[in-house]
């Protein structure tokens, strides 16, 4: 890890790729929160 | 009266927090790796002028963030702060978590760590050398976390529809 953070460009990709894990972990935990009836309105919404 | 209380309070939460993420990212992108290349001789307008100021108003604008943050998430009619930062908004949730993960650095680390390199405490320079190191990291760390922290906190006002 230290190695990552002694490099300022691999910082950076890190933050992205921390960025994308979240994106995917708040579509999964909106999936679960979601009752039947709002996920199908927001299935057929998209 | 009340959308005035909540603006006012979004307002100052986002002015600290440009201040605070503003100055990190000049240590991480500008002062950090310049730090080389300037004259020994030079160095102490750095050390001894510079970054004690950026670090005043660096740790205080996380204060301050913080601070405005945990208001700003009780006022925001539709969430309490309780239910942001259970994740049941999970955007406003990542964002805080985050946020609070990189103040803790800021006051419990990183200004302790500063205070050492910098000269400002007593300490060797061995001690000095290891402080430096260890303020280095956790800057670092924020830096990483400042890119999906700021990407959650948009998200919340602006979805990106991924």
């Amino acid at each position: 890890m230290s190695k990552i953070l002694e490099s300022l460009p691999l910082t950076i990709i890190a933050g992205v790729v921390l960025t994308v894990i979240m994106v995917i972990a708040t579509n999964q935990i909106e999936n679960a929160n979601q009752s039947g009836v709002e996920k199908v309105i927001s299935d057929i919404i998209k | 009266m009340e959308d005035f209380i909540l603006f006012l309070v979004r307002y100052l939460h986002v002015i600290c927090g440009v201040m605070w993420i503003g100055i990190l990212w000049y240590f991480n992108f500008v002062q950090i790796p310049s730090m080389p290349k300037i004259p020994a001789e030079q160095k102490p307008a750095i050390s001894k002028v510079i970054a004690p100021e950026a670090l005043f108003w660096f740790r205080w604008g996380a204060a301050g963030t913080v601070l405005f943050g945990l208001i700003l998430a009780q006022l925001t009619p539709g969430y309490t702060l309780h239910e942001a930062m259970t994740f049941q908004i999970p955007y406003i949730g990542f964002g805080m978590w985050m946020g609070l993960i990189m103040a803790f650095n800021v006051w419990v680390i990183i200004w302790p760590a500063q205070k050492i390199a910098l000269g400002m405490v007593e300490a060797d320079a061995d001690a000095k050398a290891k402080a430096g190191r260890r303020a280095m990291l956790f800057s670092r760390t924020n830096t990483l976390l400042s890119i999906p922290m700021l990407f959650a906190m948009i998200a919340v006002q602006n979805p990106p529809g991924l």
